[in-house]
């Protein structure tokens, strides 16, 4: 019986040497149904061309590294299954909306940048004294900022997001997301200090509500409604009396 | 997003990087683009009758001697497509309100699906309240 065979299209680009990013085939084994896109990227750079350049780690849909569109949709490459596809071939691009720096590798600095623009960490007035023992919190309490916490920066969202792709200055779906997450959270008493950020109009006001961002979360985050929410949020505290108030 | 343009910089002190930019037929390559952009193009044709609309409210305040609606099988066929763009606005707007709205009732939040169906519920009281008025006006 013939062996079965996948063919993938990866984008290669070379900074020293091409102009623009171009797609090569690989035509590899598919040994194993358990395959994922990310297992062929491995493969081919193993046992085929050991130049082609892409990130990963864990292999396992926790960190958030092996993103990059597949036939194009923003996927994790560890979460995309080859069975799922064959026998049509795949095309894998580095994630949308970024720039590339070589083959399937993007150039992160501008998320992380907005990642840190939002401050996310608990934020207080004043920390109480060590023995004063920890901040307790009820299951509800944890309940309002859960699923915003699941977000692993995978950078799916922005690359889903054409909102993203037209202006790049926009806050975008995963800051903003983290940025809830700490705003409701009951130890956090930082909101004033993101407001700046999240409220300006390069920030939720620059969404238009397309909502692809939360379809393609690996994690069951809800961006799109963190933007939204936000949204009202803000609204209220600048339209009702004393909605502005110190927390 | 499908890459259109090759633009490439290479400041000195950074490493050259491609930037690629958004096709313009970017929202024909998904369902979900498309109807978004479906979603928002019907409030074009909306704000156009809206301002039609005005201008004859304007000119209704002069009497009845200046006011002359218009009655052309064209404008009733447009004014239908209008309706049918206001129609599917309205149900994007209010099938969204349950992801926007976030309220609570004794400490537990109200279901996405109530605050969605209360919003279809107010907007058909509202629309019965209104045509009232109206056919009660003209009769």
């Amino acid at each position: 019986m013939a062996e079965k065979r996948i063919t993938l299209r990866t984008t290669r680009f070379d900074p020293d040497k091409d102009k623009a990013p171009r797609l090569q085939s690989y035509d590899i084994p598919f040994s194993d149904e358990s395959m994922v896109v990310l297992d062929a990227l491995n493969h081919i750079k193993s046992h085929v061309d050991g130049s082609l350049s892409y990130r990963w780690s864990c292999r396992m849909g926790i960190c958030g590294s092996c993103g990059m569109m597949v036939n194009g949709i923003p996927k994790l490459t560890c979460n995309a299954f080859l069975r799922d596809y064959w026998p049509r071939s795949i095309t894998v691009e580095p994630l949308s909306n970024f720039p590339i720096v070589r083959d399937l590798v993007i150039d992160m600095e501008d998320f992380m940048h907005k990642l840190k623009s939002i401050k996310p960490w608990i934020i207080r007035k004043q920390e109480y004294p060590l023995g004063a023992g920890e901040h307790r919190q009820t299951t509800d309490q944890i309940d309002e900022f859960r699923q915003f916490s699941e977000c692993i920066n995978c950078m799916l969202c922005y690359a889903a997001c054409p909102v993203y792709g037209l202006n790049n200055e926009f806050l975008g779906p995963a800051a903003t997301a983290l940025a809830r997450r700490y705003n409701l959270d009951s130890r956090d008493q930082g909101i004033k200090e993101r407001l700046p950020v999240i409220a300006d109009a390069e920030g939720v006001w620059e969404c238009s509500f397309v909502g692809e961002c939360s379809v393609v979360c690996p994690k069951g985050v809800d961006p799109a409604k963190a933007i939204q929410q936000t949204k009202l949020d803000t609204t209220m505290r600048f339209v009702l009396p004393y909605g502005n108030r110190e927390e | 997003m499908v890459k259109a343009g090759a633009e490439s910089s290479s400041p000195s002190s950074a490493p050259r990087v491609f930037k690629p930019q958004m096709a313009r037929g970017w929202w024909l390559r998904q369902r979900h683009y498309f109807l978004y952009i479906v979603r928002e193009f019907t409030a074009v044709p909306l704000a156009l009758w809206l301002l039609w609309l005005l201008y004859e409210i304007q000119r209704a305040s002069t009497g009845p001697k200046g006011y002359y609606p218009p009655s052309s099988p064209a404008f009733v066929v447009f004014s239908v497509i209008v309706l049918g763009f206001a129609l599917y606005h309205s149900y994007t707007f209010l099938s969204l309100a349950g992801v926007i709205i976030n309220i609570k009732l004794f400490d537990k939040p109200i279901p996405s699906r109530v605050i969605v169906l209360s919003q279809f519920a107010a907007w058909f009281v509202a629309s019965a309240v209104i045509a009232a008025v109206l056919i009660g006006f003209a009769r």
